[in-house]
């Protein structure tokens, strides 16, 4: 049965809250043949990256265990976490620009959702199950028909397999290759946590390929919310030219209708179950497969195409799309800056990382009989792949500092961290009360150069003179 | 497709209006529902497993259970030990290794890093002279609970911060820099330090 949508219901729940299963049909267009393309891209780019080495390691390989995230040949400690912020301020101000022009164009394209579900999946449901009407059919069948239990069976373990493969390489993102290899050819008891992990996120993969579908993107995904905010009337959207549309009606009886001819062609095709003819809704997610159904239909009554396609509101008003607009100013410039500052900062990233902290429970300072003694806890870590010698050194601006024991320098091994105890020695005839000095990290070759801010603490000097 | 079907029902509009708002009467999806007295029905077992009959453990409860484990396992340590099993651990190259992190962390700042001491600050570590005992077990009890030297109250008392075991580890690296049996008494160490600055 299908359920004639309206604008105001949500056709995939039906009215006692149950599930309405879409069985969509299939349109092999242009925009559709784009789609695809893309979209093995992306599942190329996604399945290959755990696999090229770069330096090394994986091109990328977020190592949760160590904490080192090897990003296409550098490492980043979580010292270098603040980088995220620009990641994400960057992922968010580039997606606000995006659809501010262009509208949801990450939904239909890229995002990994309709990705795997109208390229992988759907692809599956078609080869076990046959066509949108076959796939009907065997819905409506009781499971004691054994053709149905044969092909829905055979579309469950290949769902199962590729939800299994797609949970194998994401966490090889975490593990690698190499530490996944041993993990899958080993007993399940062997790694428990890692076969939980993974019968965990393949279970999760099949029910939302399986099951959930696009209740993702109706209710749980926010950037689905968030994008009412962020379309406005000059976004290109998904839209119906109602204007040469309507009013919709059969072409031969009567001269005076529109060029839509109702065939309702672009609501089978409708992954989330709507009627692009009634505007701009919630659902969408702007994936064109209505744009090809109906531009297959028009070339085949010999009428121009574009009765749906890619056009922004005030266009289909018969408007002129504004592409300067406040907010498209707006969030391209907080993007460029954001990209700037990122650059900037990923350049100034060092291949080491230098911390100061005070040792717990210990004195503030410590008096000898000819100094004042400061001791700090110095950490230090080396996120190349090469071991370097480093020194540390005092600079303060009056005071001389002497820093015990770091004449020789510590020689620091690839991808290691190491706490060491500093200690800092004022002379008491030179001690002129408290100050601040900086503490300098250098390597043996001058390739790193790292600063800490540091206060030396001490008694009033009054107190030191005899 | 002709053959669609109107819902069983169109939704109907609830009768109150605010603001000129009005909104449909609608189902949540029973999805959704589920999730909402899923947690519901979740937290209240959780609250009747930890807190009503207590048949499961709740985090302070665990916790605390680790805290005994791991107090348990220091006495009983403690009862064991005598100079012989402090010697066998400054043999551990694990036990002298963690020694020498808390050592780091803590102790260097008086005694220097390398042990040599700090005149006026505190003793040399590395020699083998002691002042204050020249047993492991009075080592330990050094460390564990401060000394009185010459009046004044000076060491460390570190039974609080640090914990039988990670004391136990710093009594045995220092004893890795000794020899058993050569470990002689003295009154008090004048000898320049090493690190005199």
């Amino acid at each position: 049965m299908r359920k004639k949508p309206t604008r105001e219901s949500v056709t995939t729940i039906a009215p006692d809250g149950a599930r309405h299963f879409l069985q969509p049909a299939i349109i092999f267009g242009p925009w559709w043949k784009a789609r695809r393309a893309v979209a093995w891209l992306l599942i190329a780019f996604f399945a290959a990256l755990p696999w090229i080495e770069i330096e090394g390691f994986p091109a990328v390989f977020l190592d949760i265990e160590h904490r080192h995230f090897h990003l296409f040949g550098t490492m980043l400690g979580l010292s270098e976490i603040w980088l995220l912020f620009f990641v994400i301020t960057g992922w968010g101000f580039l997606i606000f620009a995006t659809t501010a022009l262009l509208g949801r164009i990450w939904c239909g394209w890229t995002c990994p959702q309709t990705v795997y579900l109208e390229h992988v999946f759907r692809v599956v449901d078609r080869l076990f199950e046959g066509d949108h009407v076959s796939r009907a059919k065997i819905d409506a069948q009781p499971w004691s028909e054994p053709s149905k239990l044969l092909r829905r069976g055979g579309r469950f373990i290949a769902y199962l397999f590729l939800c299994w493969a797609v949970a194998h390489i994401f966490l090889a993102y975490f593990i690698s290759i190499p530490g996944l290899y041993p993990m899958i050819t080993d007993a399940p008891l062997a790694h428990p946590a890692a076969f939980v992990a993974m019968a965990v996120a393949t279970g999760v993969l099949f029910f939302n390929f399986w099951w959930f579908r696009e209740q993702l993107c109706l209710i749980i995904c926010p950037y689905g919310r968030l994008q009412s905010a962020l379309i406005d009337d000059d976004s290109v959207i998904v839209g119906y030219d109602e204007k040469r549309g309507e009013p919709r009606g059969k072409p031969a009886r009567d001269i005076s209708t529109g060029d839509c001819v109702d065939c309702r062609r672009c609501v089978q095709v409708c992954p989330t179950g709507i009627d692009i003819r009634q505007g701009l809704q919630m659902e969408c997610i702007a994936c064109t497969a209505c744009i090809d159904a109906c531009d297959d239909v028009m070339t085949k009554l010999k009428r121009p195409t574009g009765l749906v396609r890619y056009a922004s509101l005030r266009e289909l008003d018969g408007g002129q799309t504004r592409l300067l607009r406040p907010r498209t100013v707006l969030y391209a410039a907080l993007l460029v800056i954001g990209l700037i500052v990122a650059t900037v900062a990923a350049l100034r990233v060092q291949p080491a990382a230098f911390k100061l902290s005070r040792p717990p429970q210990t004195e503030l300072y410590a008096l000898s009989e000819t100094s004042v003694a400061n001791v700090f806890r110095a950490k230090i870590q080396n996120k190349d792949e090469i071991p370097r010698r480093f020194f540390i050194s005092a600079q303060s601006a009056g005071t001389k500092v002497t820093v015990l024991n770091q004449s020789a320098g510590m020689v620091i091994a690839p991808l290691t961290e190491l706490t060491l105890p500093l200690t800092l020695l004022v002379d008491r005839q030179d001690y002129r009360g408290e100050f601040n000095l900086i503490l300098r990290l250098r390597s043996e070759d001058g390739a790193i150069s790292l600063l800490q801010k540091a206060h030396f603490i001490g008694p009033d000097p009054r107190t030191l003179q005899k | 497709m002709t053959e669609d079907q109107d819902r069983d029902s169109q939704p109907v509009i609830m009768p109150h209006s605010y603001d000129g708002i009005q909104e449909y009467d609608q189902s949540l999806p029973n999805w959704w529902l589920f999730t909402l007295f899923g947690s519901m029905a979740f937290a209240f077992l959780y609250w009747m497993a930890c807190f009503v009959t207590e048949t499961a453990a709740d985090d302070r409860v665990t916790l605390n259970a680790e805290l005994d484990a791991l107090e348990a396992r220091q006495l009983a340590a403690v009862k064991n030990l005598d100079d012989a099993t402090l010697w066998k651990m400054s043999r551990n190259t694990q036990t002298v290794a963690e020694g020498q992190a808390v050592y780091n962390s803590l102790c260097f700042t008086c005694h220097a890093p390398n042990l040599a001491g700090i005149k006026g600050l505190g003793f040399r570590l590395n020699d083998d002279l002691w002042v204050h005992g020249n047993t492991p077990t009075a080592i330990f009890n050094n460390i564990s609970e401060g000394i009185t030297f010459e009046g004044k109250p000076t060491g460390m008392a570190a039974q609080k911060v640090l914990g039988t075991g990670r004391i136990a580890a710093v009594t045995a690296f220092l004893l890795s820099t000794q020899k058993e049996g050569s470990m002689k008494t003295a009154l008090r160490k004048d000898e320049p330090s090493q690190l005199n600055p």
